[in-house]
């Protein structure tokens, strides 16, 4: 063990995080506790479940000023036990990533980069483009053999994607795209 | 999953094909593990010697796209031999129900061919039927020439173990050994994830699983099953949402062209689905659907059976220039998509592109792409900043049926917002365009119901999804609550309970009381339908209703109580209705017939007492390629079929589809199979695991895993460079030499399978080429789903790192 690593025992017994280190004899399972109590001090907890694959792992989430300092699997999660895999005790760096999109962004036709726009700049673009899409391509019928049968569609306009949404959003996706006009509605489980 | 991730603990057999569990759904090795301590035995049937293979007790090697062949001779043996489980396929299965005697199979095509069309009519599919509800007839016992079991014995009499084996690779020994453990260890469970689905007979596939788990009867039982490992968090709960172009929420059929009006789409689905759209149409339109408006089914936009609506018709469309406005929530197809190149003309031809995302994927930034010209590409592109999960709240399903609640934790960063607020936010934006409109075609828009608060709008969407009673305001309390005149209403009929007594169940967390001690944990977040844990578990119950197994009960006809009773939900349309009554007899209450189908017949179930005679109360789902599983080869494959040279592919296959961007190699000029997967450190498109940079770390780069022969052939060692071809593309990757690829023998050839991730692309902290830009984008005809599992390849060496033509 180096000075370092034996300072900081001290400091840690200093505060007061329950360890009598008088001695030498550093049981290590009651640092572990300890040093876990101490990063965990003051965090506000909730719990979630992991975004990788379909098991549904449990998780817990710890909050500090509004920021995720730790992320580990959920013990009294009846899947997981506590345990988490390579994938999913990999998901803290997310929040923090700087690679992460903060702003919306507008690329031009025939542009090479991205303009940052604001919400109320994207809402617009996108919902008269939508409009204009819809009444320029609207089907309101279509002919099987000599019958003329009412469709009430456009063909022009696609959605994909959900299998990383939750279901209330999956839920409003089809819902919108549906009352939009558009059956073209898939998503990763095609794949 | 018919069954969930806990209660494979209960297996003392495990058939893992079409899957590498250990890699990709890493807990349920927790659950497998504990069934192996306790002397499960765990068989894995792979292309690709993986993590999973490694804890197998039995490794059988296949070549890609030979699942059925293998299963097939697995289904043949156990016919042979008497293996099946009589007294539950009697019961419980259509075995006894008499087959059309118009149905047959011969030269490769079952009965109904139309070899013009590629299409076949599936009237000779069906049942010999008496009476004036038009019931299937049954005969007396299993031997009648004329059964559905006598044609699934002549159906399978031509997968011998030598057929199974010479089109497999597998050998003869180890395909027995591997049925003979199936069929003397019970229960026993299969498991499979996209191995299994990603070929031109993907639901063939998976309906061999059904056949096979029917005739040992592991239906419906702790530890049987066929369970599928879904490959996404939620792949579950958007598909049971019907984002989806085929379905409205609850797996309903989505309305065609063909059907205007809901008594049309009722005689084609019947009244028992009718009713759930009543209820979903209600959730929508509210006061405005009514029964003399037909609850506004007249509104809703209607596929057209002549168009591909699926996600590779879409595309194509684009590419001519018909789709013009593409809105990608959360999905990387310039990574995921097979036969990459297609995806690009699509995205390059649209007019506006519009991605929520929490990162710059490859999507998004398509017209990045090295080598592109970005000038050349006319599209608007709008990127808008996602949350991740942990920064906003609702449910997921997992594949257990699980719908579990997420707090929000933290604020995502910046100006992020949740799909939930953009999505609402994108409608109410266009509905307000169109508030002056009195055009017909936007009065769908007005009468629409959409107002969901701002603060919980989670919770708002989940209680519209549960349902409501009407006329009392208050939350349904499960699916039987659900009436058929609009007094009620429910977004996705399968989720109605989810809210019972006005308490959101997904949040609930009782890990501790499990009193059958099976794993189900009756109180921990809440399982759909109706918190039913093992599906179809009527099946795990005799004619009399009592658990074939005493020991491994799970539900039961209660006598004195006079009603179903278990640990676990009862799978029963009525939980009063006894095993005296026809009720009590329906295992698989879903399928008109209310038995499982061996033979996937074309039947419609007509209730004598219904008042409208030309509704019929239910129809049974019938895949368009086939009544049986029949062994097709991959679109590209190394060899003839086997089993009928004049018909090689899935006759109801259409590819190419589009001309000149859909070749098909030849196996003089592309000798190997590769098949791609996922790995342990990356997941799909890597628009996640590529951004995380320890996982990076873990694994920095694609590759190619070849085995030794073909090592020795190329001069080729581990770490030198490949240049790997298709008819559709090239990529350079690494070269693996390894022996978890092995050579086989196959209908007296040798052949080679090599293997690649797929999880690269041009974006993220680690770049490099991606698979996906050789694999070919044939579709199962009736999944829409690419054999990305099984295509032709070249594979060279490149010498250096530079190469390829794609970053």
């Amino acid at each position: 063990m180096s000075m370092n690593r034996r300072q900081w025992l001290k400091v840690t017994a200093g505060m007061g995080a329950g360890l009598a280190l008088a001695d030498l004899g550093v049981n290590v399972q009651q640092v572990h506790a300890a040093t876990r109590g101490m990063k965990l001090n003051g965090t506000a907890e909730f719990t979630s479940a992991c975004n990788f694959c379909s098991c549904g792992c449990g998780m817990i989430c710890h909050v500090k000023d509004g920021k995720l300092i730790n992320l580990e699997g959920d013990p009294d999660h009846i899947i997981n036990q506590g345990s988490l895999c390579s994938k999913g005790a990999a998901m803290s760096a997310v929040p923090n990533s700087p690679q992460r999109i903060k702003k919306p962004m507008y690329r031009a036709p025939g542009s090479a980069e991205w303009k940052e726009i604001s919400w109320d700049e994207a809402y617009d673009r996108i919902a008269h483009k939508m409009k204009d899409t819809r009444e320029k391509t609207w089907k309101a019928t279509e002919m099987d053999g000599d019958k003329q049968l009412v469709v009430n569609r456009t063909d022009a306009i696609a959605f994909l994607g959900a299998a990383q949404n939750t279901n209330e959003e999956c839920y409003l996706i089809t819902k919108a795209s549906r009352l939009l006009g558009t059956v073209n509605v898939e998503h990763q489980a095609r794949l | 999953m018919t069954n969930h991730w806990l209660d494979l603990q209960h297996s003392k057999v495990f058939l893992i094909e079409g899957s590498n569990a250990a890699e990709n759904h890493v807990m349920s090795m927790k659950w497998i593990r504990k069934a192996q301590e306790k002397g499960a035995i765990i068989i894995h049937v792979d292309p690709r010697y993986n993590r999973t293979s490694s804890i197998a007790d039995i490794y059988a090697c296949i070549r890609p796209g030979a699942d059925i062949a293998f299963l097939g001779a697995m289904i043949n043996y156990i016919l042979e031999n008497k293996l099946y489980d009589d007294a539950y396929v009697k019961l419980h299965t259509n075995a006894l129900m008499l087959a059309n005697q118009d149905f047959g199979f011969d030269d490769g095509v079952f009965s109904g061919y139309d070899e013009a069309t590629r299409h076949y009519e599936m009237a000779s599919w069906s049942y010999q039927t008496a009476g004036p509800d038009k019931k299937p007839k049954k005969a007396k016992s299993l031997d009648d020439p004329h059964c559905v079991f006598a044609q699934l014995k002549k159906h399978y009499s031509r997968y011998t173990m030598e057929m199974g084996s010479q089109i497999s690779g597998i050998p003869v020994e180890t395909i027995k050994k591997i049925a003979d453990i199936m069929a003397t260890t019970k229960p026993g469970t299969i498991m499979y994830a996209l191995g299994m689905t990603q070929h031109t007979v993907g639901v063939q596939n998976i309906r061999c699983y059904g056949v096979l788990q029917l005739l040992l009867g592991n239906i419906g039982k702790p530890g049987g099953g066929v369970n599928a490992l879904r490959g996404e968090p939620n792949v579950q709960g958007s598909s049971d949402m019907a984002v989806l172009s085929g379905y409205m929420p609850g797996y309903l059929t989505y309305p065609a062209h063909n059907e205007p009006t809901l008594k049309d789409w009722t005689k084609n689905n019947g009244t028992f689905r009718a009713k759930f759209l009543v209820n979903n149409l209600k959730a929508w339109f509210g006061d405005q659907a009514t029964a003399e408006n037909d609850f506004g089914y007249g509104w809703l936009p209607k596929r057209s059976l002549k168009a591909n609506h699926t996600v590779y018709g879409f595309f194509e469309s684009a590419a001519k220039g018909d789709v013009k406005m593409m809105y990608v929530i959360g999905q990387n197809p310039m990574v995921s998509n097979a036969n990459l190149s297609m995806t690009f003309d699509g995205l390059a031809k649209l007019e506006m592109l519009v991605v929520h995302e929490l990162w710059e994927t490859e999507t998004a930034a398509f017209w990045k792409r090295p080598g592109t010209d970005p000038k050349s590409i006319p599209t608007e592109v709008l990127l808008l900043p996602a949350c991740y999960f942990m920064e906003k709240e609702g449910t997921l399903t997992n594949s257990g049926r699980m719908v579990q609640w997420r707090y929000k934790a933290i604020d995502g960063p910046g100006e992020s917002k949740s799909d939930l607020e953009i999505v609402d936010a994108v409608f109410r934006k266009v509905r307000d365009l169109y508030k002056d409109s009195v055009d017909p075609k936007d009065q769908i828009l007005m009468a629409a119901v959409w107002n969901y608060p701002k603060d919980g709008m989670s919770e708002a969407v989940l209680k519209e999804i549960n349902g409501f009673d009407l006329k009392t305001g208050l939350p349904v309390n499960g699916i039987a609550d659900l009436q058929p005149d609009g007094s009620t209403s429910s977004g996705c009929w399968i989720y109605a309970g989810c809210y019972k007594g006005g308490k959101n169940l997904s949040k609930r967390r009782d890990n501790k009381t499990d009193p059958s001690g099976l794993g189900i944990y009756p109180g921990f977040a809440w399982c759909w339908p109706g918190n039913m844990h093992v599906l179809y578990n009527r099946a795990s119950c005799d004619e009399k209703g009592q658990p074939f197994d005493p020991a491994r009960k799970i539900v039961w006809w209660d006598a004195e109580q006079k009603k179903w009773a278990g640990f676990d939900t009862p799978d029963v349309p009525v939980p009063t209705d006894g095993p005296d009554t026809p009720n009590g007899q329906r295992a698989f209450r879903m399928n008109g017939e209310g038995v499982g189908r061996l033979l996937a017949a074309s039947y419609k179930d007509f209730d004598p007492k219904a008042t409208d005679k030309e509704l019929p109360r239910d129809a049974s789902y019938t895949p368009k390629d086939g009544p049986f599983p029949e062994f097709y080869e991959p679109v590209e494959s190394p060899t003839e079929n086997a089993l009928h040279p004049e018909m090689k592919n899935n006759p109801v296959l259409k590819y190419p589809r589009v001309k000149g961007k859909h070749p098909i190699g030849k196996v003089a000029d592309f000798p190997y199979v590769l098949m791609t997967s996922s790995m342990a450190e990356h997941w799909l498109s890597g628009s996640i695991t590529r951004n995380i940079p320890w996982l990076i770390e873990l694994c920095p780069e694609p590759l190619i895993e070849i085995p030794l022969s073909l090592a020795a052939k190329l001069k080729l060692k581990t770490g030198d460079m490949a240049k790997v071809s298709s008819a559709r593309g090239d990529v350079t990757v690494k070269v693996e030499v390894t022996r978890r690829m092995q050579t086989l023998q196959i209908n007296g050839k040798e052949v080679t399978v090599v293997w690649m991730p797929y999880n690269w692309g041009f974006q993220g902290l680690s770049t490099g080429p991606s698979t996906n830009y050789i694999t070919i984008d044939a579709v199962d005809p009736v999944a829409g789903t690419q054999e990305a599992k099984a295509c032709l390849v070249n594979v060279v060496a490149a010498g250096s790192a530079e190469g390829g033509n794609r970053a």
